[in-house]
């Protein structure tokens, strides 16, 4: 095998421009907000991904397209890439701070040992920390280094939401919209980031058309956020990061922080819009609404989170976790079990949606130290298997649960037939040959067997490093398997392990974990294997 | 001016689904968040966003009843 440097750095030149592109529009925000001390290290983040990737476009410009092979490994490491550089900021503006140039007169805040401001913004010294916000946001996934983000600088409150919108869709959706590749490798590049939807038959006006229902549906949650009472700034960073499934919050406790059901019931809707995939958006905008039922994956979304909805409902309230004598809803109070059964259905219903969608929002507080074993694992298993294909979740995804589950039956069913009888498999109204029904098969079972091994591999690395039991500083193995079904699943629900108190080896893990989670490992996998069969570290 | 003729947001505004309410939405989006930024929380700034919201989710009926 011959790896096609030039075409690989080609694409990897376009990335890094495109990741320009974003941190330089981003200082609008310090403007905006007269963080004035923070332009100098967002000019320097976006230079140095802009001059690496002038240099490797210019350099590689006619080195042809890229084929499937090439396009998984350029996927894979241009997000990793993209992740590297991306944390620019977080490292740049920490020391920025740490250093204090009195001319660009950075707020005591950040510059006074022991306050909160100085200690969240401090841990972003450490590269591997910012890192690893940098790889959370662009991964949709939300796992957070900063312990109280409402002291960060708005300039690093807005990135940490930009990346996570702009990771929703992707970052190669991104690259081919604004620096369209001449030739079939933007098609490549595009079905190797874990999508392969087309609204139109041109790869190019589908990326965009991608991006205008994203940006109409942004706008859109940003007015319903802020009409439910959350501040503007709030409601632009969590529109943000609710519609992309992505799930960091400007506010210490998430969404918990404002303790309103409007807010909790109008996220809803944001983050259901967010688990729904793209084609069926735009059929939806033309009108054609029946797309709500009549495609098997959006009719299954509002299935699935149904159903964990009641099934968590009934945990929590079994637990007695919110109990409550009151609760009003809408002017009208209700009392006694009633009430407490309410409250149980709206931490429920926001968390196994927040759960299933991928988003990572938290409003119950304790999910880690008070929630019930069963209430872990039903949460766990929304991150496990996600939303629809096509969407800007993340997990397993209904689609192959679905095709496991309905091929697990057409071949225990196929045993009652004569081995001569043609059967057709049947599967979102399409009829599949058997070659066809074998061959989606085992990719789902591929993709589903790789996800659980990887997760294996990680909790069984979390149980060695952390410590495990029943003591106050200890973890339990629920919570392990949540914590990384939630890394994986690019979910970002915490039991509280996460932070930057975490060993370095567990936020490696997290970060490999976050990005074969995003790209559906199988491009991760072949990046790697084609570096070590390179470098001779394994030879075929 | 046609709207796909904007540099840099045009592609993406001709990119859409073909429908003028739609692309009016796209672009006052940004600028009632403007106001409200301006406004913050007033009469003004409250009926702009209920319109906006509402408009939208009127007009998405709107289509799918003449559509059927």
């Amino acid at each position: 095998m011959r790896i096609h440097r030039g075409s690989m750095a080609y694409d990897l030149g376009r990335m890094l421009e495109a990741l320009s592109v974003l941190l330089f529009a981003s200082l609008l925000i310090p403007f905006v907000w007269q963080e004035w001390w923070a332009i100098p290290s967002l000019v320097c983040s976006g230079v140095l991904p802009l001059g690496l990737g002038y240099i490797l476009t210019h350099r590689f410009e006619h080195s042809g397209d890229s084929g499937r092979l090439h396009g998984m490994m350029i996927a894979a490491s241009g997000w990793f890439l993209v992740a590297l550089f991306g944390s620019l900021p977080f490292f740049l503006l920490a020391w920025t701070a740490q250093l204090d140039p009195g001319l660009l007169g950075v707020p005591q805040r950040y510059t006074t040992p022991g306050t909160q401001a100085f200690g969240t913004l401090g841990v972003f010294r450490h590269p591997i920390n910012g890192v690893f916000e940098s790889m959370s946001g662009f991964t949709g996934t939300g796992l957070t280094m900063a312990v109280h983000e409402n002291t960060l600088p708005r300039t690093l409150q807005w990135w940490r939401s930009f990346i996570e919108w702009v990771g929703g869709v992707g970052v190669i959706v991104l690259t081919t919209a604004i620096l369209a590749r001449p030739g079939s490798g933007s098609l490549t590049l595009y079905e190797s980031e874990a999508r392969s939807e087309k609204i139109h038959p041109s790869i190019v006006t589908t990326v965009r058309t991608i991006w205008w229902i994203f940006l109409l549906f942004t706008f859109f949650s940003i007015l319903l956020l802020w009409l439910a009472g959350m501040p503007i700034w709030d409601s632009i960073n969590h529109a943000m990061t609710g519609l992309a499934t992505g799930g960091f919050s400007i506010t210490d406790s998430s969404i918990g922080t404002y303790n309103s059901s409007i807010i909790d019931f109008t996220l809803i809707p944001i983050m259901l819009l967010g688990s729904i995939a793209f084609p069926v958006h735009y059929l939806i905008l033309q009108g054609d609404l029946k797309n709500f039922y009549r495609d098997l994956q959006t009719r299954w979304v509002f299935i699935f989170f149904g159903t964990g909805t009641i099934v968590l409902t009934a945990v929590l309230f079994r637990q007695g976790l919110y109990q409550t004598a009151t609760v009003s809803i809408a002017g009208v109070t209700l009392h006694g079990t009633l009430a407490t059964l309410i409250q149980s259905f709206r931490y429920g219903l926001f968390q196994f949606v927040s759960a299933a969608s991928c988003t990572g929002f938290q409003t119950a507080n304790s999910l880690g130290s008070e929630w019930a074993p069963q209430a872990q694992l039903t949460v766990a298993a929304g991150m496990v298997v996600g939303a629809a294909a096509g969407s800007t979740v993340g997990g397993i995804k209904l689609i192959r649960l679905l095709t496991l589950l309905k091929g697990t039956l057409f071949r225990i069913r196929g045993i009652f037939y004569p081995s001569s009888a043609i059967r057709t498999f049947r599967l979102d109204g399409r009829a599949l040959s058997g070659t066809e029904a074998s061959q989606e098969f085992e990719e789902a079972a591929i993709i589903t067997v790789l996800w659980l091994v990887f997760l294996a591999i990680a909790a069984f690395v979390l149980l060695v490093v952390l410590p495990i039991g029943s003591g106050t500083d200890a973890y339990t193995v629920e919570n392990v398997l949540f914590e990384v079904a939630s890394a994986q699943g690019n979910v970002g629900l915490s039991t509280g392990i996460t932070g930057p108190w975490m060993p370095s080896v567990t936020k490696v893990l997290f970060i490999f974990n976050m990005w074969i989670g995003r790209l559906e490992i199988i491009p991760v996998l072949v990046l790697l294997r084609s570096l070590f069969v390179y470098r001779g570290v394994y030879h075929r | 001016m046609r709207l796909d003729s904007i540099p840099v947001l045009g592609p993406l505004f001709g990119a859409g689904a073909d429908d003028h309410v739609f692309d009016l939405l796209l672009l006052s989006g940004p600028l009632i968040i403007c106001v409200i930024g301006f406004l913050h929380r007033s009469f003004v700034s409250f009926v702009l966003a209920l319109s906006y919201a509402a408009g939208f989710v009127a007009y998405i009926g709107y289509r799918y009843t003449t559509m059927s």
